[in-house]
């Protein structure tokens, strides 16, 4: 499914050139959860990036080939690129609440990643159940014009009433009579094909009442849900591939579980791949089939999840492993390949 | 004859009120709900949740922190110098000598650092504070080999430090007024799991040293049972279980608890794993009498996982049904949980 393959990318910085990736070689095959763990700063985040060419200014990939479904997305068109990102690869980032727009409710931006990548499926829907395909909204004119026709309208009344001539003020009373019942004379606007679809995708991450979530805005939600209305923007877009950078760091580990669990259930349910990145060795024992531990910018190890486990073969993998408490008392072993202040 | 108990938490609430726009309460976040705890001379002592569910308000009120609504904290005589003190009744005077024995480490080493001052003042501003500046630069230095770290580092500033020697500057703060308490809230959250290991090293070998009293905060059950002799689990307010950890990590009683450490990753053991549906419950509680109870029957959102993983074969707990609250009784020796009977 996705293949990298010797991807090298260095940042410039003030203090010389930082060598994020050091020759990344790594395939995740289709229909596979494959883990990438490492400590802060060891790359597993500037893979991701690297792969779909979303690094800041200062970084850059100097070499290595990048292989989505066989197609060498390195030197991909930038129109090709936003075709992949959110179409064919989702991704889902650390802390929900600042990946998702505040001033947005979540119809609307679950609602842009199906314009811009289903937009064939939205038409479809539309014209099988002849529906309009885009919300229209209640005809309204905005606050401030409404004000100012509402004072006009009552200082034309009062000026009236004043000169003794209350019927002329009367159309002006109708004309406040309108805008007060405007929203009961209007008749109840159906949902549109994009409406429908953004709930579809909602109850498929097991949101209850889709309706009221796509209404609500990212802080009326809480964590666990909004990690689902994620996920939920992620797969929107059909994709193929999914990348989960950190999903479950901000939340509690029983949370985590509810999260992790449905992860699992919509890549057996679709079929895709997912690739999770997470420093947590939990994690990835708990969802992932194969797992590449990642070291100053290298992969050190690869395996399937039981081998690593009991069996892991570089030193690094073993002092992460020893690292943990599990149980009992006896002095966690500490090596010096932890911390490591500058690259 | 050292007395057993340090401090003594007795039946302490803090409840926040919520009001409207009139500025009428409405309702309260029972943040503290009734908590009981004896934290023993010398040993761990762990407090494990879920967020939310009042840990940080425990420490707060544990420092005085804050005015809990009502109950009272029974201080040993070791830490005010006169016998059957409670927290509450101290004058300021005393309050300054009691914090003198109670040392905190709170979770973002960067945020509790003061990035304009050197590491000489940082860890010298509690000695400064408590006019014990003979032998400072000495003292300091001593305070910082403690820790692991040495006389090079005085002239720096904490952004010239990592994460865990960061820690390692708030571990040495904490302790220069020789404190006899220790709080760690979440000390190694934010923290990668090598250099976690060495903090929590480094914090059993000053225990040994100082001969230390540790209140452990975590949410993380594997650096719990590291470090902790006993412990509670509290939801929503209230200690639902309290043990040794031997204890509780072996025979755990209460669902919530059992959840918990089914979550828990272990490598290669299995274990069958509980998956706790639905969402926090929120801990507001209204004072309008029909709106007051909590809902114990099953919510929309835990029938959709609950279809989900049915034929899974996963056990599960339902949150609704962790909302009836039975009394804490002891189950076996020295081992409380809010079990049916």
């Amino acid at each position: 499914m996705l293949e990298i393959k010797n991807l090298k990318t260095n940042f410039n910085t003030y203090d010389g050139v930082v060598k994020a990736l050091d020759g990344v070689n790594l395939s995740v095959k289709d229909g596979e959860i494959f883990g990438l763990v490492g400590e802060t700063g060891s790359g597993k985040s500037v893979t991701c990036y690297s792969a779909l060419q979303l690094l800041p200014k200062t970084g850059e990939v100097v070499a290595g080939t990048v292989l989505l479904n066989g197609e060498d997305i390195t030197h991909a068109s930038e129109k090709r690129l936003r075709e992949i990102r959110g179409g064919e690869v989702g991704i889902i980032f650390q802390d929900p609440l600042s990946a998702l727009n505040p001033v947005m409710s979540i119809n609307e931006q679950i609602g842009e990643v199906l314009t811009l990548h289903q937009d064939k499926e939205l038409h479809q829907t539309a014209s099988e159940k002849g529906i309009p395909v885009y919300t229209s909204k209640k005809f309204s004119f905005s606050p401030g014009i409404e004000f100012t026709v509402l004072a006009i309208c009552i200082s034309f009344i009062s000026l009236f009433s004043m000169l003794g001539q209350f019927s002329f003020g009367l159309p002006f009373l109708f004309i406040i009579a309108l805008m007060f019942l405007r929203d009961y004379l209007q008749q109840e606007i159906p949902d549109s094909a994009l409406d429908i679809m953004v709930m579809e995708s909602l109850s498929k991450v097991k949101l209850p009442n889709p309706r009221q979530i796509a209404s609500s805005y990212p802080h009326e939600l809480s964590g666990g849900m909004q990690q689902r209305v994620m996920i939920a923007m992620a797969l929107a877009g059909k994709a193929k591939m999914l990348i989960a950078d950190e999903p479950t760091t901000a939340l509690d580990v029983t949370i985590q579980a509810q999260i992790l669990q449905l992860i699992k259930d919509i890549q057996k349910e679709e079929n895709m791949s997912v690739l999770l990145i997470t420093h947590d060795l939990g994690v990835v024992a708990e969802t992932c089939e194969r797992v590449a531990v990642m070291y100053k910018g290298k992969i050190v190890e690869e395996n399937t999840v039981d081998n690593i486990f009991t069996n892991p073969q570089h030193e690094y993998t073993k002092a992460l492993l020893n690292a943990i408490p599990k149980g009992g008392k006896e002095r966690l072993k500490v090596s010096d390949v932890g911390e490591y202040g500058s690259i | 004859m050292m007395k057993e108990h340090i401090i003594q938490i007795k039946n302490l609430r803090k409840h926040f009120p919520v009001k409207n726009v009139w500025g009428t309460d409405i309702a309260l976040v029972k943040a503290l709900d009734g908590v009981d705890l004896d934290i023993n001379y010398g040993k761990t002592f762990g407090i494990v949740g879920e967020s939310g569910c009042g840990k940080t308000t425990l420490m707060r009120a544990l420092l005085r922190l804050i005015e809990p609504t009502s109950g009272s904290v029974l201080l040993s005589d070791q830490l005010t110098g006169h016998s059957g003190q409670t927290l509450e009744n101290l004058t300021n005077e005393e309050l300054r000598q009691f914090r003198r024995q109670i040392g905190v480490v709170f979770q973002d080493p960067m945020g509790a650092l003061n990035p304009r001052m050197l590491i000489k003042d940082i860890v010298g501003e509690p000695l400064v504070i408590h006019g014990k500046t003979e032998n400072f630069r000495k003292r300091v230095i001593e305070l910082l080999e403690n820790v692991g770290l040495g006389e090079e580092h005085l002239y720096r500033y904490p952004h010239e430090f990592s994460g865990g020697q960061r820690q390692r500057i708030v571990i040495a703060r904490a302790l220069a007024l020789d404190p006899k308490v220790l709080v760690l809230d979440e000390p190694t959250s934010a923290l990668d799991v090598s250099v976690q290991a060495q903090i929590l090293n480094l914090l059993n070998d000053l225990q040994v040293k100082f001969n230390l009293t540790y209140v452990f905060i975590s949410h993380d059950l594997s650096v719990i049972e590291y470090m902790c002799d006993r412990l509670v689990v509290m939801y929503l307010g209230k200690v639902v279980e309290e043990a040794d950890t031997d204890e509780l990590f072996s025979n755990p009683k209460h669902p919530y608890t059992r959840a918990l450490l089914s979550a828990t990753p272990n490598f290669g053991k299995s274990t069958k794993r509980i998956m706790i549906l639905g969402d926090v419950p929120s801990p507001i509680t209204y004072l309008d009498e029909s709106k007051a109870r909590l809902a114990t029957e099953i919510t929309e959102q835990e029938r959709l996982e609950i279809d989900a993983i049915k034929d899974k074969g996963i056990d599960y707990i339902v949150r609704s049904s962790l909302n009836k609250v039975h009394p804490l009784i002891e189950v076996s020796d020295k081992h409380y949980a809010r079990v049916k009977l």
